[in-house]
This record gives structure tokens, C-alpha cells and sequence, in this order.
């Protein structure tokens, strides 16, 4: 055995050794060694993936050398390693761009507490993704939810305790549905290993024993990660938990988080059920229609909406609905498609998250979308980095988002029942995307009345500015808007930066970026 | 890979960006636009300003013109999904748009210098229409339907700040209805793409179509209407009914060497758009006869008639324009629906008649505007006798919309009835020519009272002394240029006849 095939096991106590350790630490110190933590399971994730890639196949390993059912397995393969280092890097940059913030808004006291909740986070993701064992999953996810609520909670307002007693109350229903699944699962097969469920999932589907058991056990597995990752109409939690905690927290929740539970859906399906059952079953169609009630409905949420960050937080609801969707095709071409968006949303969300937070920034530290009005001169590089994340979310070339559009449609198209849906859903979403976000692109870089007057230096009011007035929002302007130069704040400049960078390579060289995922679906079989 | 190609479209993109980035003081958005405005104060940065725009945009259209006409030139950037790379290639119909848009591009830069100090923020306006160019050049040379796709689009979003230039209200609800139309159309056009991209071998141009034959076998149902659903969607920016109203809203509220360079040369993005698809992807064979046709057929004309009724109606001089521009385009459309010879290269010789008549007109606008703030019809009266060199101009370019001989309107059109005449299209063989001359009628009593109305004002004009105040040189010259291409081209109208027939030979005969 390669040294290399400790490393997921590896990076999975690590993380979770280096929260007590945190516990112990001062803030800054904690910080330190969290970013230290990221950074060396990044690392050794990438030289798994390089191993795996390498040797073409994916293995198995097991905790201690005891096979099922008394010992424990983990499963590595090409899809896995990826998500890991993907998941790494975008939690690095999150925690980077979020410095200022957290400093700001944690007690001075708890701030290595959220160093704890981070590290916890990223130990249950990374189990999410390598587990070979249902109940070990089913562990996670509740360690995942309890500390997604800690990084809620920490920033101490009335909001965000209702936020997080409210994501609290969903998840652990979410966590039940999961729970009676995977036991109604057990009680049929009689395994909890993914691999020896899967056998005998295929003999009872053959026999066509304990079918409606089996749909039942299918039907709430996925109805509870589905409210776990917010698939409307289960998605009332999550604008308040996105739009009001801290920075880093909204950005790793939203990019992050949701996609975890997603992940282990698709595993589920693929590994556990088997393709061919969950084909057949009606689930699959049931999760398209939300779906797609999703994608047109969290757009119109955060059409009314009127606070900057919840409504970056309400088109989450919508392009989760595009990775359910792409799920609901039941295909191999729409799983592949859902798993680049998953990419693709973590990347592009996170990045909106950053760049909103530079833009409040510039603007008083108001968030409210009256107030951002031309930020985007005020703090150039968040300006940019907007404006690239709303491209990307619109799906226009170039970036991350139209490449996953382009899977979307080639999976659909071709599918006998579901084309004309999906084509018209991504239209419609496409359109209500660009409502939304180039509105708000157009405002960031529209200047201010006073601005004008004060930055042309005429002695007179500049004429355009009647014109401005009559713009609703901006009657009420508190001019506590300021510049915000490039170096102020290092780290936050660096997270954008690698965002951007990590949207045109998504959005520019996906051809490697897909063809790796396809290999690694393949590796599910 | 042809480094050279790869030069006009990256050049002005980096210029102008940089442009945008830059620390140019921009000149004061001091006076409204109005009467007696007169010269709005220059910054001392001005003239350095100026002699960038004019170097990145000459060195980039030098190469642009250098690439298109000197050999077969190549280049593929990199391979975005599977078997669909970012590829470049010179061919025929590019080359023609090429030349087509760096003349528009230079004359408007030209007039902008002059119109655009009053205008203010030149930094924004002139790095927009700098990478707008390099754009441009992206979709023209595009080797696949995918990186059309590509530049299409980003044309979309970098001609939307010169829409909502000014930074009112009414331009920015303007700017954001162009963007919701022409992306509504870009995503017809994607549903196009995708379906194309199963059932064709190749989504590379090629002329006479790259359609599977047997792949399409029993599709051909949703075949038509994928490619329907292209049609009306590039139609969005040609302004083909029904995705239309969004140029009378953008054109008036945008500075008039915006709304010039939009109606000449980004509509016709449309046009090339809905060429490459159905003459270089699908294949004219494949449409002959179908009701995609006839609903192509219809709809175009429908939008001719329709554009002219709606330009003779309106009072305001820029929309009337616009409304123009809606008709013309479509002539172009119908042209290329009737899948003639012919037609094909009447349509592709009233690009570039159409292309230099209208940024002219648009120009002349924007001197009126400039130099008096008027915008009204009626306001133009006496206009004739003010600055006779524009008017003149004015005239010789309405004629030519017109299609009056010896102008290239008239040859276009001659093409275009002449195709609808011989092709196998049943009624619109003949309703075709009947509508484009009830068209002509309209088109003449829509632009030619201005000229009339500006050389003799009749008593209305007289009350007031008529001082002469002529547009200055760099406004004058695009215009005595843009009126001269237009009259010369139907005075010798063999060489871009001639090309745009061999075109018209390869696509439709291969």
C-alpha cells in the first residue's frame, strides 16, 4: 500500500484533532494554525488526486485493517480527491476574504471558537466525501450541522440566533428523513457499507422484493438531504442564515456546506441505489419539478428582495434548484452537469459573497441596496469582482457559469420527456438571473449624485444630478461611503483575486476540469 | 495559430480596458445639451486622450484589415468543452464585415473626438467602444458557432454602457431593456446551438452547411424548430419582429456616435449571426420550402412594413431613425430568407449600403443635436440653409435608403426584388417586391421632408434670421466620407457585387 492512500484518513483527523487544539489557542493563533490545517490537506488531497488519477482506478480503505461490518471504510476515487481540493481551496479563500469581518464582529474571547466550527466543518465534508459507510455519513452530517450552526451563531445579533435556531429546527428534521432512510435501507439489506448495499439493492430490485420499501427508503433519503441543501420549498432558512452571519461563514455555507450534502445524494444514488433503480423510481422526477420550481422561484424571491447579501443568498435557492434539476435527469450527462455546477456555485457564490461584503465596505458598512449605489468606483477590485460573479451567475461565456449551461442543455437535450422543461426553465432563469444581478452591476457603477458634484469639481450642482435623484432608493443617502484602496486589506484582495482567477479557469479550460469528473463518475460504478 | 489574427481582436480589448483602468482626468460633463452650449471645457488631458484612442483603434484596424485580406489565416486559442475550441479563421463573409465595421469604427471615432467633449466621461465612452471593436473583430472571425456565441454576447454587455452613456434614468432603464432583449435572443440562439451541436457533424463554418444528414434522420421536426428559435433569437438584435421594441427605446438616449455605430454596425451582428447558422451550419437546403422559411419570410417583411409605418409616425428624429433602421435590417433578413442567389447578395451589399447610410444619418443627428439640441422633426426646419453641408449629406443618404439611382440602395434593392422574383417561394415571390416598394415609399416620405423641409421652411422658417453655422471639419469629414461611400457605391457597384455574389455562389451552390 502507498503511503499516499493514508491521506484522505489522514486529512480527516487532522481536521478533526486540530479543533480541540484550537480550543486552547488565542484568536490569532488559532487562525494560524486553521489556515496551516487548510492549507496541508489541500496539499495532501492534491497528491491523492495525482495518485488516483495515476493509478486509473479508485481504491478502498479500511480503519485498522477489520473488514465490514466491524471496521470502517473510506473510498477514494478520482471525483472524491477533486471535491477535496476543491472544497479546501475554496475554504482557504472564504476564511481569507473574511478576516476583517470576523475580527469586527466576534467577540474578542470566542474568536477561536470559530476556528473550531471551521475545522469541524471541514473534518465532516471531507468524511461526506470519502465515507464508504451510510451510518458513518449519517454521523457527519449531523457534525456538519452542528457546527454550520456555530458559524452562524457566533456573530452574536437577535437575527442571527433566530437565523441559526431556525437552520437549526430544518437541518435536524433534514437529518431525521436521513436517519429513517438509511434505517429502513438497513432493515432490507442488512448492510450499512455502501458497496454491500449496493449488491443487494440489485438482487431485491431483481426479485422485485420490498420494492415499496425501497422507494420509501430512496424517497426519504432524498427528501432530507434535499431540505439539508435547501431545494425549494425548503429553503425558508436560509436567506436569514446566509444574509446575516459573518462573511466567511455565509460564503462557506452557501458554497460549501449544501454542496456536501449534494455530494453525498449523488453517491447515494449512484453507489448505494445503483443507476438503474433510480431511474425507475419516481423520485428522481419529483426532485426535477422542485427543482425547477427552484431555479424560477428563488430568481423572483431575490428579484423583490432589497438587501444586497440576501439576495445573493435567494439566488442560492435557485442554483441549487439548477444542480437538482440536472440530478432529476436521472442521466449520467445531467449528474456530470449538476457536479460542474456545484463546482461552478461554489466558486461564483463565494465570490459574490467577498465582493459584496468590499462593496458594503465602501459603503458604510450597509449592505442594503439603496446604499451600494456606485461602490463599484468606490472600491474597484469588489466593483470587478462583482461584476464577474453576476456574469458568471447570468451564464455568459467566459465564465463558470455559462459552461455549466452548456451541460445542462447537452444533457437535456436528447432526453425524451424532460427537454422542453429544462431548455425553458434554464431560459427563464437565465433572464430572471440578468434581471437581478446586471440591475445591480449597473448600480454599483452608477455614481452618486454628490459624488458627481464633488468629484468633477464644478462649482455648480452637475445637472445629471436631478436626474439621479429620481432613481428610487437614493433619496435617503447616508454618505458615509468611502474609498476603499487595494492594499487596505491584503487578504481580502488576494481571496478575489484567486476567485476570479478560479471563475475564467472554470469558465475557460473546462475541457480538462469536466473530463476528470466524468472519470470519476465512472468510478462509482 | 496566426498571431496576427489574434492581434485586432486582443489589441483594442486590452487598450480599452486599460483605458478604463486608467488615471485620464475626463473633461467636465459641464453643460446640458442645448442651444448655444457652445464648446464645453476641455481638460488638459484631453488631447492625450484623444491621440491613444486614435493609435490603439488605427494600429488595431491596420491589422484587422491586414489579417482579413492578405491569405487564409487561422488560429485556435484553446479548447473550451469537448470538441468545441475557441477557433479563428478569415473567410469570405468575415472579411466583408470586417472592412464594413473598421470604416464605420474610424469615421465615428472620428466624430465622437468632437461630439463626445460635450458628452463627457470620454474615458468610459472611448474604452467601451475601444474593446467594442476588438469584440467585433472576435465575432467576425470566428471559426465555429460557439465562439460566435461567445462574442456575440460580450458585444451585448460592452455596448450596453455606451446605451446608458449619459447615466439618466430613462438611459439606464433604456440599457437594461437592450440587455433583456438581446439576451432573451442570445439564449434563442443558444437553444439553437444546442440541438445543432447533436445533430450536425461539426459546429465549424462551413459554407453550405455541416448538417448530418443521417444523424437528423426522423428529427427534423425539432430541427426546424431549434433553428426557428435561432432565427428569432439573433433576430433580437437585427430587430426582427417580435423582439424589436428594444431599439427605439436604446438608440435616441444614447451620444449619437453610440447609437450611429450601433444601428451601422452591432445590429448587423444579428445578421451575421442568423448567415452563419443557417448558411454555414444548417444549410439552405435543408430550410427550402419548410415553414421555417416561410415564417422567416414572413416575419421579415412583416418588420419591413411594419419598421416603415412606425418611422413615418414618429416626430422624434433619432427614433424615426431607429424605427428606420428596424425596416432596413429586416430588408437584409428577407433578403437572406429567400435563399436565392440573388437575394443573398442584394442582402449582403445593403450591409455595408445600409451600414454607412445609417451611421451617417445617425451623425447628422448627433450634429443637430449638438450644435442646436434639437431632437424634433419639426425643429429642423430651415436647417438647409444653417449648415447646407450636412444637409447635403443628409439628403445624399436618404436617398440611398431610399433607393433612388445612381445610389446603393438602389443596387441592393434591385438584387433583393430581383432574388424574390426568381425564387421558388410561391406568394412571396411576388408579395415580396410589393412590400419592398411600398417600403421605399414609405422610407422616402419619412426622410426626405426633413431635407425638404430644411432647404425651404416655407413661411414657418422665416420669422427667424438664418445665420450659416456649418458643423466643424471632424464632424463634416465622417459625414462627406459616409455620404460618398454610399453614392459611389452605386456608381460602381461591380467590385462589392461582385464579391458578394461569389459568396452568394459558394454558400448557396457549393
Amino acid at each position: 500500500m502507498a503511503f499516499v492512500q493514508n491521506f484522505p484518513f489522514m486529512s480527516i483527523i487532522l481536521s478533526l484533532f486540530s479543533g480541540p487544539l484550537c480550543s486552547v489557542l488565542d484568536g490569532k493563533r488559532a487562525r494560524r494554525v486553521n489556515a496551516a490545517v487548510i492549507v496541508i490537506i489541500g496539499g495532501m488531497s492534491i497528491c491523492t488526486l495525482r495518485y488516483v488519477i495515476s493509478a486509473g482506478r479508485p481504491y478502498v480503505y479500511r480503519m485498522g485493517h477489520f473488514p465490514a461490518p466491524w471496521g470502517n471504510e473510506i473510498r477514494v476515487g478520482v471525483l472524491e480527491a477533486f471535491m477535496a481540493c476543491f472544497f479546501c481551496a475554496v475554504t482557504l479563500l472564504c476564511m481569507l476574504g473574511g478576516i476583517r469581518e470576523r475580527e469586527a464582529q466576534i467577540e474578542e474571547g470566542k474568536q477561536n471558537l470559530y476556528y473550531v466550527m471551521v475545522n469541524l466543518l471541514l473534518c465532516s465534508l471531507l468524511a461526506l466525501i470519502y465515507t464508504n459507510d451510510l451510518f458513518t455519513a449519517y454521523v457527519f452530517v449531523e457534525i456538519n450541522t452542528i457546527s454550520a450552526c456555530g458559524l452562524i451563531m457566533i456573530r452574536q445579533t437577535g437575527r442571527t440566533f433566530e437565523a441559526a435556531a431556525r437552520y437549526m429546527i430544518m437541518s435536524l428534521l433534514g437529518s431525521g428523513l436521513l436517519l429513517l432512510g438509511i434505517s429502513y435501507l438497513y432493515a432490507v439489506t442488512g448492510h450499512l457499507l455502501m458497496s454491500d448495499i449496493r449488491q443487494q439493492v440489485q438482487t431485491i430490485a431483481a426479485t422485485g422484493q420490498y420494492h415499496i420499501s425501497l422507494m420509501v427508503a430512496l424517497g426519504l433519503m432524498s427528501v432530507g438531504l434535499a431540505i439539508k441543501s435547501a431545494l425549494y420549498p425548503f429553503h425558508a432558512w436560509l436567506p436569514d442564515a446566509y444574509g446575516y452571519s459573518t462573511l466567511s461563514s455565509s460564503a462557506i455555507l452557501s458554497s460549501l456546506v449544501s454542496k456536501g450534502y449534494i455530494f453525498l445524494l449523488v453517491k447515494i444514488f449512484y453507489r448505494v441505489v445503483g443507476a438503474q433503480v433510480v431511474r425507475e423510481s419516481k423520485v428522481v422526477n419529483v426532485l426535477f419539478v422542485f427543482g425547477i420550481a427552484g431555479m424560477i422561484m428563488g430568481s423572483l424571491s431575490a428579484i423583490r428582495e432589497g438587501n444586497l447579501r440576501r439576495m445573493i443568498a435567494y439566488s442560492s435557492v435557485a442554483q441549487i434548484g439548477y444542480i437538482y434539476m440536472g440530478l432529476g435527469l436521472a442521466t449520467e450527462a445531467g449528474s456530470i452537469a449538476s457536479l460542474y455546477h456545484v463546482l461552478s456555485h461554489g466558486a461564483t457564490k463565494s465570490l459574490l459573497f467577498v465582493a459584496a461584503a468590499g462593496l458594503a465596505d465602501a459603503s458604510g458598512g450597509s449592505d442594503k441596496y439603496g446604499d451600494i449605489t456606485g461602490a463599484g468606483f468606490r472600491n474597484r477590485l469588489a466593483g470587478v469582482a462583482f461584476t464577474v460573479g453576476s456574469l458568471s451567475m447570468v451564464g455568459m461565456p467566459m465564465f463558470s457559469g455559462f459552461i455549466s449551461k452548456l451541460l445542462f442543455a447537452q444533457a437535456a437535450v436528447g432526453h425524451t420527456h424532460k427537454m422542453f422543461p429544462t431548455v425553458i426553465a434554464l431560459a427563464i432563469s437565465t433572464v430572471l438571473n440578468a434581471v437581478y444581478f446586471m440591475k445591480t452591476v449597473i448600480r454599483i457603477y452608477t455614481r452618486r449624485p454628490m459624488e458627481q458634484a464633488g468629484g468633477s469639481g464644478a462649482a455648480g450642482p452637475s445637472p445629471d444630478a436631478g436626474a439621479h435623484a429620481g432613481m428610487p432608493g437614493t433619496e435617503s443617502l447616508p454618505g458615509a461611503g468611502r474609498q476603499v484602496s487595494l492594499w487596505e486589506q491584503p487578504a481580502k484582495t488576494a481571496a478575489l483575486l484567486c476567485f476570479i482567477l478560479l471563475n475564467l479557469i472554470l469558465g475557460l479550460n473546462s475541457d480538462p476540469i469536466v473530463r476528470l469528473i466524468q472519470s470519476g463518475f465512472e468510478m462509482f460504478e | 495559430m496566426d498571431a496576427l489574427l489574434l492581434v485586432p481582436i486582443a489589441l483594442p480589448l486590452i487598450g480599452g480596458a486599460a483605458l478604463l483602468v486608467s488615471s485620464f482626468r475626463e473633461s467636465v460633463s459641464g453643460g446640458r445639451r442645448g442651444p448655444g452650449a457652445g464648446e464645453a471645457a476641455a481638460s488638459p488631458h484631453w488631447p492625450w486622450l484623444g491621440r491613444y484612442v486614435a493609435a490603439v483603434l488605427g494600429i488595431s484596424v491596420v491589422s484587422a484589415l491586414a489579417a482579413a485580406w492578405t491569405g487564409e489565416r487561422e488560429a485556435v486559442l484553446f479548447t473550451l468543452l469537448d470538441g468545441i475550441p475557441v477557433y479563428f479563421r478569415v473567410d469570405a463573409l468575415g472579411r466583408l464585415f470586417v472592412t464594413v465595421a473598421s470604416v464605420i469604427w474610424m469615421l465615428a471615432m472620428l466624430f465622437g473626438f468632437v461630439y463626445m467633449r460635450r458628452e463627457g466621461k470620454e474615458k468610459r465612452y472611448f474604452g467601451f467602444y475601444l474593446m467594442l471593436y476588438g469584440i467585433l473583430m472576435g465575432l467576425y472571425f470566428a471559426g465555429n458557432l460557439v465562439t460566435m456565441y461567445l462574442f456575440y454576447e460580450l458585444t451585448t454587455l460592452a455596448s450596453m454602457p455606451l446605451v446608458l452613456h449619459s447615466g439618466k434614468r430613462e438611459s439606464i432603464m433604456a440599457a437594461l431593456k437592450y440587455l433583456f432583449y438581446s439576451l432573451c435572443g442570445a439564449y434563442g440562439g443558444l437553444f439553437g446551438i444546442f440541438f445543432l451541436h447533436r445533430y450536425c457533424g461539426s459546429l465549424t463554418f462551413a459554407a453550405g452547411g455541416t448538417l448530418d444528414p443521417a444523424a437528423a434522420q426522423g428529427h427534423e421536426g425539432i430541427l426546424l424548430i431549434a433553428v426557428f428559435a435561432a432565427l428569432v433569437g439573433f433576430g433580437a438584435k437585427a430587430g426582427m419582429l417580435p423582439l424589436h421594441a428594444w431599439l427605439p427605446t436604446a438608440h435616441p438616449v444614447a451620444p449619437s456616435p453610440a447609437s450611429a455605430v450601433l444601428s451601422a454596425v452591432i445590429v448587423k451582428s444579428g445578421v451575421l449571426a442568423a448567415i452563419r447558422v443557417v448558411f454555414y451550419i444548417v444549410g439552405p437546403e435543408f430550410l427550402r420550402g419548410t415553414w421555417v422559411q416561410r415564417a422567416w419570410m414572413g416575419l421579415a417583411l412583416l418588420t419591413v412594413f411594419t419598421g416603415s409605418l412606425l418611422a413615418y409616425r414618429e416626430r422624434v428624429f433619432k427614433k424615426r431613425l431607429a424605427y428606420s433602421t428596424v425596416s432596413q435590417v429586416s430588408y437584409i433578413l428577407f433578403g437572406l430568407s429567400l435563399l436565392t442567389e440573388d437575394a443573398f447578395a442584394g442582402a449582403l451589399f445593403h450591409v455595408a449600403v445600409h451600414a454607412a447610410a445609417k451611421c451617417g444619418l445617425f451623425l447628422t443627428a448627433g450634429v443637430f443635436a449638438y450644435h442646436f439640441g434639437y431632437t424634433k422633426v419639426e425643429e429642423l426646419a430651415g436647417m438647409g440653409k444653417r449648415m447646407p453641408g450636412t444637409m447635403w449629406c443628409y439628403l445624399l443618404l436618404s436617398l440611398t435608403l431610399v433607393g433612388i439611382p445612381p445610389t446603393g440602395g438602389f443596387i441592393s434593392k434591385w438584387y433583393l426584388a430581383e432574388g424574390a422574383l426568381q425564387s421558388d417561394a410561391g406568394a412571396f415571390a411576388w408579395l415580396g417586391p410589393a412590400v419592398l416598394l411600398l417600403s421605399a415609399l414609405l422610407t422616402a416620405g419619412y426622410l426626405l421632408p426633413v431635407a425638404m423641409g430644411g432647404f425651404f421652411p416655407g413661411p414657418r422658417g422665416s420669422a427667424e434670421p438664418l445665420e450659416r453655422r456649418e458643423a466643424p471639419p471632424a464632424m463634416l469629414l465622417p459625414l462627406v466620407m459616409l455620404a460618398a461611400l454610399a453614392v459611389l457605391s452605386g456608381i460602381f457597384p461591380g467590385g462589392l457585387a461582385g464579391y458578394a455574389s461569389d459568396i452568394a455562389g459558394a454558400v448557396l451552390s457549393p
